[in-house]
């Protein structure tokens, strides 16, 4: 029941194969042709580019039995052997299953002998990043002195793991990624050679989900075959890619652009209703606002993005009504987005904020103006308060429109008298200044003449200084003076938990100056022009320093 | 478990489905998607659909009971040892994945939490994905794909897996549970589409105490510091409850938000408390909702990076008091 893969059953078997690698085959085709070939390659560049089937290539030319080429015939028993990857000569390592020095060491042992039949003795080691330093060390030892019959080839998705040492020593191949159209058009030879049916638009949207890699277009090609046999609809490849049907995206970006939330929320909704993955939404409504953008600043985007026809003519139509600056901002935020996504405990509040904050996103002005706006509001700065914070939107909604907010009323301290608690320990400071500061952070727990009760923290310094007989006899004096009337002084120790208690003071004015600043912070945080200098320089608010202390 | 007892996942059976009547299925795949949505279930499903005696998964033949107790000799399961999957653990079945299957067409093999493998392990597995042999069956599972090697990634064949619709997930709560609708409701709601965190909820905390909770959230006041050290002592406590309820805080203040954005209430989470939400909203602006749904956000991250978590908390509260 097992079937062969595409990517295995159509690996490239000639350099002429290696779509995308021109720069590699030819360079290592002449090379081949010269008869001049470096004894050691390192092959680097993404996942399934064609590394390792250009090292097989390259082997089977170096040991074809019809003579070194650049074509090697594929025919006879060395070549076949290299392509059934069982060649005698040509020894395949996994640089991540052999990552000792003891493989390394190996190795060597093995390299000292001469080939069984062939030209060379090949060593093709994938994954070479893997070894150990050790192993490398081993390793640059033989490529210090290689035998000449020895060739080596490295293949790595990570170079920069590599040491110099063993890197000066190779002579190393870039390989790229490959362009979607050219993936595109060796789908469409491999899908007519396995007598598929299926679109040129369909392949294209596979080539694309590769996103440069063969061996994954070859697999979603796979999967579009595993799902729909010989005869694939174009429907059934845009439900398997779990694809957003364009319309909703498009409907999005709309929204967006228009500042309308509840249009963007609605597609949220049925993008959580229709079970599709966020994450692709938002990858997908990104490709969108890139592609404006490149259309904006591009003569012919056409290639640049891989579009063709209706659907780079709508991305056009749309990307002409919208600002440069306001889609750079939008895609700005996609990206964050998109970060965001893979580790949020709640990707869908994730989403949904971000589009909510999308589609209120104040326009753009243009940087000249906004400097200038800048000036005209430093200078206003030290005379008036700044405008009413107000949220930038284009369309007003009434709820945003409310006073702000009526906080609950915090404990009150007990009011009395004509200047009650506050007055008393103000005019108790100004005789005795130790004593009033000793009230500052009492908590007034009771005031109902003649009894005065405060609070302290139980074990406090304070609270034993104010039991001395001497220190109640002089607040009582105090007191009585200040009120008017007899006073009768209870001082109490209170558990630090027990909240129910009126803050002193000293809490009161630290609360308020938190508050203030709070305020301030909030004021400048939500002003228009800072928040658009924000999002343009992409800046973050480190600290804000009032100016004037009476200015709030 | 056959396809037809998972609940869901309509596509994803269809899928595997037609690749085993195809004969076209892949040498593997990966099942990424979140937790508790039943990867694994699919997983065994199609297991026993390939050893099954009787070709279809039957569930009663010899070979498919064998695969539900887990001791199908053809049948490997790897788990993370500890916190991660170690490349003796990759070995080990690779050696075995060497030998011809001794009762099945295939030898199956199902990584779980596959994101945990060491560099070590996944750069061993690379070849096994590559070029396996013809009678091998890997089937990675994981809710975090961006965590793995690209390179593993290229090799299989993804099936993706999506959350549950919300109406799915409460259906099954008063079927199996017998609570009430707006109880199933906020539960379902706070899922994320998982029946697993659905079912796994703390009741208690998710029903009971997530009305005291917002309670005292919606009655702290920013001039007022003290009952907000008191709170966010309480809070900071216990850091596993402390996850949960800010969950129950970030759905709350999200339903100010869709509120503020004029949505309807069946598309509230606390819709027993809608009342509250209103009110709230009557106060706020979307700008103010945002900024704390991100102090919530942030919050989350600095937990799991072991902040302090009562500082954590008592600037957290500030911002959502203020
Ligand atoms: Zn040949
Ligand atoms: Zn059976």
């Amino acid at each position: 029941m097992a079937y062969l893969v595409l990517a295995r059953k159509w690996r490239p078997q000639n350099f002429t194969d290696l779509i995308g690698q021109e720069h590699v085959s030819q360079t290592l085709a002449n090379a081949i042709r010269s008869g001049r070939v470096h004894h050691a390659f390192l092959f680097t560049g993404a996942r399934g580019v064609g590394k390792t089937s250009a090292a097989r290539i390259l082997a089977k030319a170096l040991n074809c039995e019809a003579g070194l080429s650049d074509q090697p015939c594929g025919t006879c028993a060395s070549c076949m052997e290299i392509t059934a990857s069982h060649g005698l000569d040509v020894i395949e390592i996994d640089g991540a299953s052999n990552t000792g020095v003891d493989d390394v060491r190996e190795l060597r042992e093995n390299i000292r002998y001469l080939p069984n039949r062939s030209r060379f003795k090949i060593f093709i080691i994938d994954e070479v990043h893997m070894l150990s330093t050790n192993a490398f060390n081993a390793l640059l030892k033989t490529l210090e002195e290689p035998p000449e019959h020895a060739k080596f080839i490295f293949a790595t998705t990570e170079p920069h793991k590599i040491p110099i040492t063993i890197l000066s020593r190779c002579q190393r191949f870039d390989f790229r990624k490959i362009p979607t159209s050219r993936v595109a058009g060796r789908l469409r030879e491999i899908a007519d050679a396995e007598k598929l049916t299926i679109s040129d638009r369909s392949l294209s949207l596979i080539a694309r989900q590769g996103e440069g890699s063969m061996r994954d277009a070859l697999s979603t090609l796979d999967q579009v075959i595993a799902f729909s046999g010989d005869e694939v609809e174009d429907d059934a490849v845009q439900t398997l890619l779990g694809m957003v049907d364009r319309r909703l995206l498009l409907d999005t970006v709309e929204a967006v652009l228009q500042r309308d939330s509840r249009r963007a929320l609605d597609a949220v909704r049925r993008i959580d209703q229709l079970g599709l993955a966020l994450k692709q939404f938002t990858q997908d409504l990104l490709e969108m606002f890139r592609g404006m953008v490149i259309c904006k600043v591009v003569e012919d985007p056409a290639e640049m993005l891989d579009l063709v026809g209706d659907e780079l003519k709508g991305l056009k139509t749309l990307a002409e009504e919208a600002s440069l600056e306001d889609l750079q901002r939008v895609v700005t935020l996609l990206l964050k987005t998109q970060s965001e996504l893979v580790n949020s405990n709640y990707p869908l509040l994730t989403l949904e904020m971000s589009l909510v904050r999308l589609a209120n996103l104040s326009p753009s002005q243009n940087l000249a103006r906004l400097i200038s706006h800048i000036e005209s509001l430093e200078k206003r700065l030290g005379e008036t308060a700044p405008p009413p914070r107000k949220m930038p939107s284009a369309q007003p909604r009434p709820a945003q429109e409310t006073p702000p907010p009526k906080k609950p009323e915090a404990p009150v301290a007990v009011k009395t008298a004509n200047k009650g608690w506050q007055g008393l320990v103000e005019q108790v400071r100004q005789s005795r200044p130790m004593l009033g500061s000793v009230l500052e952070h009492g908590r007034p727990l009771k005031l109902e003449l003649p009894t005065l009760e405060i609070g302290y923290p139980n074990g406090s310094f304070m609270i034993s200084q104010l039991q001395e007989q001497q220190i109640t006899q002089d607040l009582e004096a105090l007191a009585t003076a200040y009120f008017g009337q007899p006073v009768k002084l209870l001082v109490s120790g209170i558990d630090s938990s027990q909240q129910s208690a009126p803050p002193s003071l000293v809490e009161t004015r630290q609360a308020k100056e938190t508050d203030r600043m709070r305020r301030l912070r909030e004021d400048a945080v939500g002003h228009p022009a800072l928040k658009s200098v924000q999002e343009i320089f992409n800046g973050t608010i480190k600290k804000v320093i009032p100016i004037d202390k009476g200015f709030v | 478990m056959t396809f037809d007892q998972i609940l869901g996942h309509e596509h994803q059976k269809e899928i595997l489905r037609r690749g085993l009547v195809n004969g076209r299925i892949a040498h593997a795949y990966l099942f990424s998607g979140p937790d508790g949505i039943g990867k694994r279930l699919m997983a065994m499903a199609l297991a026993r659909a390939i050893v099954c005696l009787e070709q279809r998964g039957c569930g009663h033949c010899q070979a498919c009971r064998k695969i539900d107790h887990q001791n199908h000799p053809d049948l490997h399961i790897l788990e993370p040892d500890g916190s991660s999957i170690k490349i003796e653990q990759v070995r080990a079945f690779q050696r075995d994945l060497n030998l011809k299957p001794l009762e099945a067409s295939r030898k199956i093999c199902m990584i779980e939490q596959a994101e945990t493998m060491t560099a070590g392990a996944a750069n061993a597995l690379l070849k096994t994905l590559e070029e396996p042999r013809g009678d091998t069956l890997l089937i990675l599972l994981t809710a975090q794909p961006n965590r793995l090697l690209e390179t593993i990634r290229s090799r299989c064949q993804p099936l993706p897996f999506t959350r549950h619709p919300n109406s799915r997930i409460q259906a099954e709560l008063e079927k199996q549970l017998g609570i009430d609708a707006t109880e199933s409701h906020v539960l379902a709601a706070l899922s994320e589409g998982s029946f697993k965190k659905a079912f796994g909820k703390d009741r208690e905390l998710y029903l009971e105490q997530r009305r005291d909770l917002l309670k005292t959230l919606t009655g702290l006041s920013s001039g007022s510091i003290l009952p907000i050290l008191d709170f966010a002592e309480q809070l900071a406590a216990d850091k596993t409850i402390l996850i949960d309820i800010l969950e129950i805080f970030q759905a709350f203040f999200r339903d100010v938000l869709m509120t503020l954005e004029g949505r309807g209430d069946e598309e509230l989470v606390n819709l027993d408390l809608k009342h509250k939400v209103h009110r709230v909203a009557a106060h706020e602006n979307v700008a103010s909702i945002l900024d704390k749904l991100d102090a919530l956000m942030t919050v989350r991250r600095q937990l799991d990076r072991n902040v302090n978590r009562q500082l954590a908390m008592e600037v957290l509260l500030l911002k959502l008091a203020a």
